[in-house]
């Protein structure tokens, strides 16, 4: 049972995700020539932008004030948006890291190269419920239901942004969308162009580098290729000593876009990646084992736009992706890995056009062919070992214009799937532009997550040890939500922002490990379980002043998880969550004289209730606080030197996993990066 | 476990954090509801001024940068040691960020200044001519008083390509863009370096 706990402990990564070349977003700001400008710029500022190369300048904003873009229109949704100049300066080394600039998310390191990341709740060891896109591409594995987070990576630089969107997004995005979505974005070749080098080392981030070259290919044919490697040290066991899980990764890829004025636009990119790692997965004290990551992807897009507002994207791309995770002895059974090797097929097709002055529709269909082979463990395989798998989806929504102001949003998404059948996924929202700067929405929901490999074809151990567990969970269905949201988001004066959402989320057919009556084996994957949760999330910009901004952020989450009447979970509805109640971001982003910036984050995560797949009582992960802290000097025009920090305030402090001789902590560290751009 | 920060600082860090730390129950959301609508509340006074907008810190820097990028034929100068001269055209949305930007600035050893040509007075000598928003009505008669000179003519924003100008800027998703037309940089004898070429959206010649 404890190895189960384990399975979804090698899920900590990351993955790509389908979909949505979502539509254009910041309206730019209407400007206003400053009657005189010299007492808005201060010399600093022409100081700083003369030292930049062409490429900076390009991606400067013309207005500082935070405006929220508003994807997909004006989204009435919690939509928190982390855009490319936030990452860079931020203190993130890797995507993970980087989405803790997003704080309707939970994000939790377990190890060196494991994460748990989960939007409301639902996160004890992958989070099941979030779906995670990067460039229209699924990184969401229906391995486990999660994602691999040490698979996925990217040039911070080339990042465009990223959308996070919590609550559920079924209805365009489909199955698994139950809390939430993140949409990773990168760069269009064409704000990429010139030469960057980036390298740097410290600890336990021992040495990195990246490096990208963007050209034109024809007149408005741009193209970039980069490559990027770490070196990444252990973190601890809760004694200090060294938990042995170093690991290293190299990825390298490409990106052609055309930016021409013309109605069509094509992109086509690529990227391939491998790494491997160290682990000691049955504890503190036991045996030190190998695993290894790879896969590669490629992907081109279409879209077209005419004159009458409306837009076609078609899209296409294939992923492959290789796990091997090493597992543990356990009595008679030898230690030895999990291999899984997945092929991805995915075709996405959506239309949008104006029908009549009131409605703006959407539709698209989409298909998806995946095809994977595992290699079993000893004490885990999944039954079958070979598997093709098919999902067909079709989604309209459509936009109305009640009055000027208010907008009904109504749509839904019919999926099928090879395991459950046909799954539908409405939504309806409702917005209110009360003003210029204040929108109130709410929403209903309906979204669900799909059975994964994990929860139908698991078998622990694998049969030729007597499998106890898995034989029987081949009825397990979908999980169901209905969610209700109620969301405000405001531009307070020129300086402030800031959005709230609330949510209630009630919830079927949860996940159970389910015991057989008079026998009690084998233990089986069911839907026994049901719960609620709710909760809210604040977030806050604040320009202080031209050289200094401030953000806020706080979530509130309350989550009860119960076996139906009638019914039992073998851990009474505890192992699905592992969550903090309480979490309150704070960062600052200055620029000093001297061509200086010194970033800022604080964050306080309030303690864990976490407990084992099959444990019957939960164990406390303490609250912690920590600082994260950048500084770094625009040296020249093109060469900047930059020292992070991270987790300053403690030698150590655990944010993930059960406390026991497997679980790790995280330390304190520093690494310093010169970045070069010509 | 966890000390390398200084006894007396991890006691303020339990003191802020510790205040949190009480915030359960309904108190603990209305306190900090309370907290974020008074935070809020302070960016709407007017005492705090307006939006700041980098759009002509960064435009006038971008001039800069087309006088480093650009080759100007030998002609264009009338003296070895002539001024390089920016010009702008009618209203200046620049006050004096513009004269801030090329101060001690040289070009190949000459001195950069800025002109300034009111609406209908003859343009003089220069080197890249801005011309405002405003001005846009006026551009075909700016065009034929530059008459073929070499002159890099920069138009301040515009949605269509307009003919005969060499570099046009836009505003995209908040940031700047540039485009530029190969066929009036022929005409005028100028020669752009493909590093700023390559950051910008080039007019096809059969929009000309």
């Amino acid at each position: 049972m404890e190895t189960s706990g384990r399975l979804a402990s090698i899920s900590s990564g990351v993955i790509l995700g389908l979909s949505a070349a979502v539509a254009p977003l910041t309206q730019a700001e209407e400007l206003k020539p400053p009657s005189s400008g010299g007492d808005l710029a201060s010399a600093d500022i022409l100081d700083r932008y003369k030292k930049m190369s062409l490429d900076e300048l390009m991606n400067q904003e013309v207005t500082s004030v935070t405006k929220q873009p508003e994807p997909y229109g004006q989204a009435p949704a919690a939509i928190q948006l982390i855009t490319g100049d936030q990452i860079r300066r931020s203190d993130a080394s890797n995507l993970p890291e980087a989405l803790r600039l997003a704080d309707n998310l939970d994000v939790a390191q377990k190890s060196s190269s494991a994460w748990a990341i989960s939007a409301r709740g639902f996160n004890p060891s992958v989070g099941n419920k979030l779906l995670v896109l990067m460039d229209g591409r699924s990184i969401y594995t229906p391995l486990f239901s999660g994602v691999i987070w040490n698979m996925q990576d990217y040039l911070l630089e080339d990042l465009e942004r990223i959308e996070v969107i919590s609550g559920p997004g079924g209805t365009l995005w489909g199955a698994n969308a139950v809390n939430g979505v993140i949409n990773i974005t990168s760069k269009s070749a064409k704000d990429t162009q010139g030469m960057y080098v980036e390298a740097g080392g410290g600890s336990p981030l021992q040495d990195f580098a990246g490096l990208r070259y963007g050209g034109l290919l024809a007149p408005n044919v741009y193209y970039r290729v980069y490559g990027m490697y770490f070196d990444r040290g252990s973190e601890v066991f809760a004694d200090g000593s060294s938990a042995q899980d170093p690991w290293r990764k190299g990825q390298g890829g490409f990106r052609i876009d055309t930016a021409g004025s013309g109605p069509n636009q094509f992109t086509l990119q690529g990227d391939l990646y491998g790494g491997d790692f160290k682990s000691v997965p049955g504890g503190q004290g036991t045996p030190v084992a190998s695993g290894n990551i790879g896969g590669g992807n490629l992907l081109g897009r279409w879209t077209h736009s005419s004159a009458e507002d409306s837009s076609m994207s078609l899209q296409v791309y294939y992923d492959r992706t290789h796990l091997s995770a090493p597992f543990q002895s356990s009595g008679a059974i030898p230690a030895g890995p999990l291999k899984d090797d997945r092929d991805t097929a995915d075709l996405d097709f959506q239309y949008r056009f104006p029908l009549g002055e009131r409605n703006r529709l959407v539709w698209g269909f989409g298909y998806r062919f995946m095809h994977d082979q595992i290699q079993a463990a000893p004490i885990v395989t999944f039954v079958p070992e070979r598997l093709d798998q098919n999902i067909f989806n079709s989604f309209v929504q459509d936009e109305i214009r009640l009055q000027e102001k208010v907008f009904l949003t109504l749509g839904s998404k019919v999926e099928h799937n090879d395991y459950t059948g046909f799954e539908y996924e409405p939504s309806v929202r409702l917005q209110w532009n009360a003003t210029d700067r204040q929108m109130v929405w709410g929403a209903v929901s309906r979204a669900v997550r799909t059975p994964s490999r994990y929860d139908r074809d698991l078998m622990e151990p694998s049969p030729a040890y007597g499998s106890f567990l898995g034989t029987a969970s081949s009825t397990f269905e979908s999980e169901k939500v209905i969610a209700y949201e109620l969301g405000y988001r405001a531009q307070l004066g020129p300086k402030v922002s800031g959005a709230l959402s609330a949510f209630y989320n009630d919830y079927d057919d949860l996940r159970s490990l389910s015991t057989t009556p008079g026998t009690f084996v084998p233990l089986y994957f069911a839907n026994h379980n049901a719960g609620d949760s709710y909760g809210f999330e604040l977030s806050s910009d604040y320009q202080v002043l031209d050289w200094w901004r401030l953000h806020g952020g706080y979530d509130f989450l309350r989550e009860t998880v119960h076996p139906q009447a009638g019914q039992t979970d073998f851990s009474n509805g505890l192992a699905e969550t592992a969550d903090p109640e309480n979490q309150i971001f704070l960062r600052s982003s200055m620029d000093l004289p001297g061509r200086v910036e010194l970033d800022l984050a604080v964050r306080w995560i309030d303690a864990i209730q976490a407990a084992d797949l099959g444990a019957t009582k939960t164990s406390t992960i303490p609250d912690y606080a920590e600082l994260n802290v950048r500084l770094s000097w625009h040296a020249t025009k093109n060469l900047d030197f930059t020292v992070v920090g991270q987790n300053l305030l403690h030698d150590q402090h655990a944010e993930a996993g059960v406390p026991g001789p497997a679980q790790e902590q995280i330390t304190r560290s520093f690494y310093g990066k010169v970045t070069w751009r010509f | 476990m966890e000390v390398l920060v200084p006894a007396h600082r991890q006691g303020a860090a339990r003191r802020v954090f510790g205040k949190c730390l009480n915030l359960r129950g309904r108190r603990g959301w209305s306190l900090i509801f309370g907290l974020w609508l008074v935070w809020a509340g302070l960016g709407t006074g007017e005492a705090f001024g307006q939006a700041v907008s980098r759009e002509y810190p960064l435009k006038a820097v971008f001039l800069l940068n087309f006088a480093h990028y650009t080759r100007w034929p030998t002609n264009a100068f009338e003296h070895p040691d002539s001024p390089f001269v920016i010009g702008v055209y009618g209203e200046d949305p620049f006050g004096p960020l513009l004269d801030d930007v090329v101060r001690d600035e040289t070009l190949d050893g000459r001195k950069i200044v800025v002109a300034r040509y009111r609406r209908g007075e003859a343009i003089g000598a220069c080197h890249i001519l801005f011309v405002g928003q405003p001005e846009t009505r006026r551009l075909d008669k700016v065009l034929a008083d530059l008459n073929g000179r070499p002159v890099l003519t920069v138009r301040d924003v515009g949605n269509a390509p307009y003919e005969g100008m060499c570099v046009q800027f836009l505003t995209e998703n908040n940031k700047i863009r540039l485009r530029i037309s190969p066929q009036a940089l022929k005409a005028a004898d100028l020669t752009m370096s493909s590093k700023l070429l390559r950051t910008a959206e080039l007019v096809p010649a059969d929009n000309r």
